[in-house]
This record gives structure tokens, sequence and C-alpha cells, in this order.
């Protein structure tokens, strides 16, 4: 530290007497010049004022990377020469500054003089180069002349300050020396020739600007350094008379005098990822042969083999050659075929159906040509009528050959009574021989012996594990665990002492399983113990359809729908969970077991949506959406309430008919005032200054009614032809009198206007008001104001032409209503038929045609022009003054 | 103090010098087997590490023959069964195993020259890219090699016995031939080259038995 120090000064004693030299020289100088700092440590530079006594060190200060560095870190040498200590904690490249307060003009004028900058270049020291690893890659028959060395740069480096790697590398005998240097992390050396057989030294030095360190040494024999080509022609060769074994042959890949080699051997059956290894003991180095042992008949195996330098442990290992593949032969089967019996509803009443199912030997070492049957009865008797075995043929594809899940086959399919039972005995028979002899008893039916308890079921790893607790009997020999889902059975074999296990067949995830566990007792299997489970669960594929259970009510709706099909279900149902909808949503969950619900407190008259979400653990899944409203009223609402009307109606009724029948002088007398009677008045009683007739006006004075039919083309007639009773037409017209006469009805009793013939009646009135009341009605073919026409009193008719009073009419009102109903009946038709015809051409002619056809059944009794005046002035007086004001408003 | 415990602190004396002479002689003894057992087994290595570049030498000049012969068109049969002067002699010359090795190390010093002459008659003669060429470079520098290897062996199994130099002082070429005389030269040089190896090996498997073996009895009879 201190020579550093005292070389730092004496380079500055040199920059200054070099600097003195110059006329330009500058008055600031900064040592060391160019430094590299390491990260993390601290920096002391001075700053010393040459050729100058203007300024002094208080007058200098300090700027890193454009910042004034504080006082705080300035160190005052001497009167010319200033100190600052930074700490290098930046990695980036800065420029530190020694500059000079501007004190004087000629400071400010030559500014240029007083500054001094160096850059710092900072970096990390280099950090011990890790996991040197060289090699040799063979290269034909000899090694490569070309070494390639790897290792793991440690540390960190700058831009600035790159730390780059000289890979050194020794023969040792010969003394002969390589390097090579890089920044990368690997490196290659070029021998004139691979010194096999020699001591190599290598190592590598990581150096940079700050500092040198050097790499383990790699010292080996070269020979370790060489990774040769894997084993050449490797070979397997299957000896018919050695099922177990396969033989392997190969070539060395380098010459003995080159290098020794140790060899490697692994293997692994077809389609299998795991290797197994032949252990190193076992092959001796420089062998070119190996035999595998103690392998499956019949199954096909893969190979290989690599290979290294003998001599050391941790040479390079060549890579593995090519698998060969190779079957070795075939040998009888080993073990028992899996013998099984599926047992069904039979097609009879107390009948069974039993199918025999068959598995292969778990080690068939062969194709398994067919299986040979015997079944017996319960009292020795063969089933299958003969005493012989019976050779069950199995026709197989390669795919079923070595399928990857034990596939069985049927081997019987039988009839057998709930009361019978039957002994089983299957052999399988390859093409080198026959297996040992599997058997199993079908029981009675109910005499199966007891189950296991406890039967648990779940999940766990991507299998579904069983767990149950022995059934309390010493003679259970194994158990079988059966699965079905879909019409497809599988089982497997568990020993006697398993509690524990997995199912082993290839389950599908979100289909349910009824997974049974049968203990056997020495081949006779016992009662089963059943659960259903699901290797995975998620939501159901759709949800129940929903519907309504006939009509919905007023606040309620009744939902059914059905349950999930097993395959769309994907998982046990939890619940259900129903979704109805107006202007509010609203959710009821129901147990899974329901497939109804009545939804209540529903609005009336309102749509509702609704669908229903199944659920599993995994999650929701809802159905189709269905519609429905709400009925306004409840059901027998409406008939209610039209059964009351109608029977208060009725009940009016028969009221009021029972008052007419108890009232009905009253009301007869009401209705139909005693009229004096005629024969029994004295007309000279009569003052035909009546004060009351003399009083009325004259639009109420009148006693007959004219009505006066008017065409649609009224209006234009009047304005053409009398316009000067316009007035008087329109006061007619305003009248709108729509019917006349007494009793309501009249041959213009038509929506037709009609005009009360006021002003006509009025002189009428005048001079009828004495009389008895008549009704008298005018019908004139045109209308008030059209020019006389050549029958004008044709059209005028009256009720009765007689002055007599009526009487008679009152005293027979059905004669009168038949009187009214013949006088309706022509005017309508004759009326309906001068309607019809819009065109006003044939309206006309009609008129004029059939005018006689208007009033055709009153024109008999209508009085002739002559008559008129006659009967006119005789009309009696109404009696009826209000009737008539009371007509008006019609 | 008399006499008789002047006498018997002698004694005493006596004793724990003979205990303490019994107990460095030991410690001699061990140390020596030490150090012979190290020595004796850094011969064998290096003895094993000289055989094996011996036979791999051997072998490559071998190929190198066949290479030769292969490259050098018609009459290549011929052409190696003409004798040529100033080549070195294959037989390993001395008596004792310290001269045989000598003679082996001075032999392979002598057949360099006569590789970098093959090596450069051939140039002319070959295509830069003949294997001929790439395999006389590995046959030189494996004699370097292989030399470098006896002269180690030699050192370890006579540590205090000089390598003599070559007697004859520098190896004599043959003066400048023609192309007939050029190939058939080469193919002399590496036909006895290979029959040096030959020697060299068996030689080798010789010394084994006497070289490695032979000094462990010497030190263990020293003491």
């Amino acid at each position: 530290m201190v020579s550093a120090r005292v070389l730092q000064l004496l380079w500055l004693a040199f920059l200054s007497a070099l600097l003195t030299r110059g006329e330009n020289e500058n008055h600031l100088v900064v040592a060391p010049q160019s430094p590299v700092l390491e990260m993390g440590t601290t920096f002391t530079a001075t700053c010393m004022i040459i050729n100058t006594a203007e300024i002094t060190s208080d007058d200098l200060y300090w700027n890193l990377s454009k910042t004034i560095i504080p006082r705080e870190q300035y160190t005052k040498v001497n009167r010319s020469a200033l100190n600052v200590t930074i700490s290098v904690s930046n990695e980036n490249c800065e420029w530190l500054f020694c500059l000079c307060k501007e004190v004087s003009a000629s400071i400010a004028l030559n500014k240029g003089r007083f500054i001094h900058g160096i850059l710092l270049k900072k970096g990390y020291r280099p950090v011990k180069p890790e996991n040197l690893t060289c090699v040799a890659l063979q290269e034909k028959i000899y090694i490569s002349s070309i070494i390639t060395c790897r290792w793991d740069s440690v540390g960190r480096q700058t831009k600035d300050v790159p730390t780059k790697y000289t890979l050194y590398l020794t023969v040792t005998l010969p003394g002969e020396h390589f390097n090579k240097t890089t920044t990368e992390n690997r490196a290659q050396i070029t021998f004139s020739m691979f010194p096999s057989f020699m001591e190599l030294d290598i190592w590598v030095v990581a150096h940079n600007q700050l500092g040198a360190v050097e790499s383990e040494h790699l010292k080996k024999e070269s020979d370790c350094f060489v990774k040769t080509n894997p084993p050449a022609d490797v070979r397997v060769i299957s000896e018919r008379s050695f099922p177990t074994s396969l033989l392997i042959n190969w070539t060395r890949p380098i010459d003995k005098g080159l290098m020794g080699l140790t060899y490697q051997i692994r293997f692994s059956k077809n389609a299998s990822q795991s290797w197994t290894y032949v252990p190193r003991g076992e092959t001796s180095n420089d062998i070119q042969s190996f035999r595998i042992q103690n392998l499956q008949p019949d199954t096909v195996y893969v190979t290989q083999v690599r290979c290294k330098n003998a001599k050391e442990s941790y040479c390079h290992w060549s890579d593995w050659t090519h698998g060969v593949t190779k079957r070795t032969p075939e040998d009888r089967p080993t073990g028992k075929p899996d013998l099984w019996a599926i047992i069904s509803q039979g097609d009879a009443m107390n009948e069974r159906r039993v199918q025999i199912v068959c598995k292969d030997p778990v080690f068939a070492n062969g194709w398994i040509i067919g299986f040979d049957i015997k079944i017996q009865g319960q009292k020795g008797k063969v089933m299958n009528g003969s005493l012989k075995w019976e050779r069950i043929p199995v026709n197989r594809s390669e795919e079923d050959y070595h399928p990857t899940q034990r596939k069985f086959d049927v081997l019987k399919d039988i009839q057998l009574p709930d009361r019978k039972s039957v002994k089983v005995e299957v052999i399988a028979v390859n093409s080198v021989g026959a297996s040992a002899t599997a058997s199993l008893v079908v029981p009675e039916k109910g005499h199966e012996r007891s189950p296991v308890e406890a039967l648990r079921i779940w999940t766990q790893g991507g299998q579904l594990w069983l767990e149950w607790k022995p059934p309390n009997k010493s003679a259970l020999s194994e158990y079988v665990v059966e699965w079905v889902s879909d019409n497809q059975v599988d089982w497997q074999r568990e020993n006697r002492s398993t509690r524990l296990t997995a199912i082993k067949g290839n389950l599908k995830r979100f289909v349910c399983y009824s997974v049974s566990v049968y203990p056997i007792y020495s081949g006779w299997p016992g009662k089963a113990a059943k659960m259903e489970a699901y290797l995975e669960q998620e939501a159901p594929l759709k949800g129940p359809d929903v519907r309504l259970n006939g009509k919905p009510g007023r606040t309620h709706a009744e939902l059914v729908w059905t349950e999930i099909s097993a395959r769309e279900r994907r998982g046990f149902i939890t619940n259900y969970t129903i979704f109805y909808s107006s202007d509010t949503k609203h959710t009821v969950v129901v147990p899974a077991n329901t497939t109804s619900y009545t939804l209540t407190s529903l609005s009336g008259n309102t749509k509702y949506d609704i669908c229903i979400g199944a659920s599993t653990i995994a999650g929701l899944t809802i159905g189709s959406t269905h519609s429905f409203t709400t009925l306004k009223y409840e059901d027998g609402v409406i008939e209610f309430i039209v059964v009351g009307a109608s029977l208060g109606f009725l009940f009016v009724v028969i009221m009021t008919l029972l008052l007419c029948v108890y009232k009905k002088d009253v009301i007869k007398r009401n209705f139909w005032p005693q009229i004096p009677n005629p024969g029994e008045s004295t007309i000279g009683n009569w003052s035909p200054d009546y004060p009351l007739k003399a009083e009325t006006p004259k639009e109420n004075s009148l006693s007959g009614i004219s009505v006066l039919n008017v065409d649609v083309c009224d209006a234009k007639c009047v304005f053409e032809e009398d316009k000067t009773s316009l007035s008087l037409k329109k006061d007619k017209y305003l009248s709108e009198e729509h019917s006349s006469g007494i009793g309501g009805s009249s041959c213009m009793s038509s929506p037709r206007q009609s005009v009360s013939d006021s002003d006509e009646g009025g002189d009428i009135a005048d001079t009828t008001a004495s009389t008895i009341q008549y009704s008298s009605v005018v019908a004139s073919s045109g209308y008030k104001g059209q020019t006389p026409s050549t029958q004008p009193q044709q059209a005028v008719f009256s009720r009765s032409e007689s002055t007599q009073p009526l009487l008679d009419c009152e005293e027979n009102p059905d004669m009168q209503e038949v009187s009214r109903q013949s006088q309706h009946f022509p005017t309508q038709s004759c009326f309906t038929h001068a309607t019809g015809n819009k065109d006003g051409n044939i309206r006309l002619e009609a008129e004029q045609q059939n005018e006689p056809l208007n009033f055709c059944l009153l024109d008999k009794r209508l009085p002739t022009e002559e008559q008129s005046p006659d009967w006119l002035p005789v009309t009696p007086a109404s009696s009826y003054m209000p009737q008539l004001g009371g007509y008006r408003p019609q | 103090m008399n006499g008789h415990v002047k006498s018997m602190y002698f004694q005493q004396f006596m004793q724990l010098a003979t205990t303490l002479l019994t107990v460095l002689l030991l410690m001699a003894v061990n140390s020596t087997r030490t150090v012979a057992a190290s020595r004796n087994q850094q011969c064998g290595n290096s003895l094993q590490q000289t055989l094996k570049l011996s036979r791999l030498t051997q072998k490559e000049s071998v190929d190198l023959i066949k290479t030769y012969k292969a490259s050098q068109g018609e009459m290549s049969e011929l052409i190696c069964k003409v004798s040529v002067n100033n080549v070195p002699d294959p037989n390993i010359s001395g008596l004792e195993p310290s001269e045989r090795i000598a003679s082996i190390y001075t032999h392979l010093q002598a057949f360099l020259p006569h590789f970098k002459r093959v090596y450069e008659q051939q140039t002319d003669l070959q295509l830069p890219t003949s294997p001929l060429l790439t395999e006389l470079t590995r046959i030189s520098a494996r004699s370097r090699s292989l030399a470098a290897v006896v002269n180690s062996f030699y050192q370890i199994i006579f540590p205090n016995l000089p390598l003599p130099e070559p007697a004859g002082g520098a190896t004599t070429l043959p003066p400048p031939q023609n192309i007939f005389q050029q190939k058939v030269y080469g193919c002399v040089v590496l036909k006895t080259y290979k029959e040096f190896l030959s020697n060299v090996s068996r030689e080798l498997r010789t010394i084994k038995s006497k070289v490695c073996r032979r000094r462990i009895p010497i030190n263990t009879s020293f003491f």
C-alpha cells in the first residue's frame, strides 16, 4: 500500500515535470492516471497544483460524473495538493475531475488550465474457474488431435474490465506446453498428434486488469480425456434353448493398443423407459460379448452398450449405442391363468347367467393358442357333457398379443340355476406347453360366504385406492377386486394379506365404476362388498332439462326434471340448484335425489325463466332455460266470477219477473195510465182553448211526427234547390231524430238521419192541439226542402189515419205488437234496399220505382193526398207531452 | 556415591541408549521400505507406460508401412525389399539393462531425422491431403514421446546414471536421391523402425521382470 502511494507520488512528479515544459501548461494534475478500480473498494485520487501560486488547494474541488463531491471526502495534503476518497460502487465508467473555483478573473478566462480529469474504470477481481473438463473425441481409428476444454466462469465482470481465460496444457514428459486465451468458457488446443499414454496437466487462469487466478489442475493420463465412439456392430442373439437369456456381441470402437476399454450394458423391456443395468463387476475389461440372463421368455428387450477407458473410473463414457431390439424365445406358461366368473341375471327365473372368463397367465411366455376348460357340477358331473378337457381356441391379433392391459376371453356362457354350484378348471396353452390349472367354484346363490367389511374407496395420485377389513374367516386365500363400468368388466387379484390396494387397470376419468371386493375361500368366492367410485370427477357434461308439470298457477309452479344420464354425469351429483328469475334472481338448492320441486310465492302474471344446475364436487352445470308465465288469476277465479255474475243476473231477472208478476197492476198503472174511454167522453165538454196547448212552444207542440228521409246528397241538394230553407233544415238536422213514433219503432227507425217535421207539424199541432194523442209519422220520399214531388202525400203516412184514440192498442198490446212488427219488416227491407245501393242513380231509380215498396205495408194504410187534410185538423192533441220531449235525445 | 551406584547409572544409560537406537533403526527401516515401495511403484508405472506406448508406436508403424506401400503406386513391394545404407540399426545394443535402455533412447533419437527426411521427400511426392503425411507426422511425434518416456523410465530406475548421448554424434542422412531412391529409402526407414519397435517391446517385457523387481531386494538387503 505504501509502495503504491510512493509510485503515485512519483508519477505525479513525473507528470508535473512533463507539464511544466509546455507554455500552455495545465495547472492541475490528478494522479493516478487511468486507474482500474475494484468494485466495493475505496479509491483515493490526488489533485496537485503546479506552476502557479494564484490558487491553493482550498480553491479546488472534485467532480464525479458532473456531481460535486462533498468536502467531507476531501483531504488536504498541503497547500498545493488535495486528496479525495470515493467508494467504488457503480459499475459504469466515470470521469473524476479536479476543478478550481473562479477566484480570480484570470482563472475564469483560463478555465481549461484549471481542470484535470481521469477516467475511472471499474471491475471485479477474477474468480477461480470451476469444473474444468477436457475431452478429446475419437476420430476414425485414432484420437483427435484437438482437445476441447470447458469450465464454469465464476464471479462477475464488467465490460470495462473483462475477464479473460487462458487455458494451459502441458504434456509432462516431453515438456510440451500449449495455451490458448479466450473470453469464453471453452477453448481448444491442437496437438500435432494426440499424446496417448502421456500425462497431461491442464488448468485455466482467469485474469483481468485487477488480477489473475488459477483453476485446479487436471493432471491425468491423456487417455482419460478421450471419449471414444460407442461400440460398433452390436448384435443381439436369441437362442431357442435359452428362453431367458440373450447374447450380445459387439466390436470395440478403438484399437486395443490405443486404449483398453471397459463396458456397460443396459436393457429394458420394449416400450418401457426404465433401464436395467448389468452390474459393472460382471462386465470384465475388453470383452466383446455378454450374455444377459434371467430375462422373461417371449419378451422384447432393447439392449444398449457403451464403453470407456478401462484404466480410470472417472474417464469419459462413450455415448450409448443405438438400441438393438430382440425377443427372447418362447417358453411354456408359468403360473396359472386368471380365471373368473361374471354372474348376472339369467334368462329364466331362478337362473343365473354365468360367463366364465379368463386372462392369460401373468407370464404367458408365448402366444396363448387356447384354453382347456372343464366344468364340473355339484356331484362331480361334468357340465359340458364330457369328462375330457374341452379346448377353446383363442384367436388374437398382434395387438392383443402383448397388450399393455391384460384382456380376457369369455370361455363359456352358461345358464346356472340359483340352487346349483359348479367348479370350473382352466389351463392356458401356448406353442411350447400348458400352464398349471386354475380352478374356480361358482357357489349357489345366497350361499356365498361373508364379505369383506368397511370397504372404503378414494382417489390418490391418479389411482383408485381401496381399503377393507378382512372377514373373520381363516380359510381366506385371496381377494378379487372387480370393477364394472358401461358393461365393461375387469378384475385383479390380491393376496390374502392385502388390506389396501390400488386398482391397476386403466381407469377412465369421469366414469362411474362399481367396484366390488370378493373374498376367495380356497376357490370359493364370497359375497361381494360393493361401492361406486369415480377416478376423477368434474362438472356434468350437461344440466338437467327442466319442464313444468302441468300449467303454472298464479303463485306456484311445479318443476320436474330428469336425472342426467350416467355417461354425462361425470361425478356424483351432490345437489341440484334451481335458478328462477323474473325481475330478481332466486336460487333454490335441492338434494340430489330430488327430481321435482314446486316453486311457491311467485308473482301472478309474471314471466319466469327457470333452469336447473346439477352439481358435483367438481362443479356445476346448468341445463337449458325454460320460461313460463304465471296466471293472472288463480284457477276457478274467473269461473267463480262468471257463475256469480250469472247467478246475480239470474237473481235480478227472477226478482224483476216476480216483481212484474206481483206488482203488475202498479206497473201497468205507471206505464200505461188509464185513458178515458172515448166512448164515455163528452167531446162537448172539451175546450179547445186548453191553456196548456196554447202555451206550448211550436217545437214542442208536435202532436204528430213526420220523418224525413234524407239521402246522402241532401246537403248538396239543399244548396242547389232550396237554399232559402237552409236555416230551417239546419234546425231539423240538429235534432237528429233517429226514430220516432210511439213504441220507439217505426219504418224510419234506422241510422239514417231523420228529422221531425216540426215546422210543418207546428201548424198541425196547432190545429190538432185539442185532439186526442195520435202518432203521426210523415214519410217523405225527398227531404223537406225538396220541390214538391208529384206524389207528395204518398210519402206521408200516419200510424193511424183514424182519429180514433189508441184504446184498442192499449187494451190489446199483443195486437199492437203484431201491428208494429208488420210495420217494421217491410220498412227495414225497403230501407235496406234503398241503402244497399251506393250508386245514387240506382237508388234514385229504385226510389222512384219502388217508392211504394219503401212503405209497402203502410201504403195501403196511408191516407191519400186528399185524405190528409181531412185528418190533420182532427189530430188529437197529445196528452204525452213529456214523452214527446223524451224522444228528442234519441 | 560408590562404584556400584555408578555402575548402575551406566547400565541404565546403556539401556536407554539401546532402546533409542533400536527405535531409530526401526524408523529408518520403515522409511526405506516406504521409499522403496514408492519407487518400485513408480518404476512399474513408468515401465507400463513405456511398454504401452511402444506397442502403440509399433502398431502405428505397421499401419504406416501399409499406408506407405499403398501410396507409392506400382512396385511398392519391390521397393521395400531393397536395402539402403545410413539407416539406424534396428537392434538394441548393450549388455546391462541401463545400456539397453540407453540404446533404445539413442535409437529413437536417431530415427527422428530420418522421419523428417522421409516426410520432406514424401511431401513432394504426395498430395497435401495424403494420409501418409499425417501418419508420418504422427509417427515422428510418437517417437519423440516414446523417447521422452524411455528417458523418464531410465531416470527412475537409474537416477544417478546419466543417459549417454549418441556416440556417433549427429545422425548421418543420405545424400540427395532420385524419386525411386526416395521411395526405397522411406520404406526402408519405416521397416527398420518397425523392426526396432518390435525389439523394443520385447526388451521392455524382459526388463519388466528384471529391473523393477530387482531394485526392491537391493534396497531391502541394504538394511
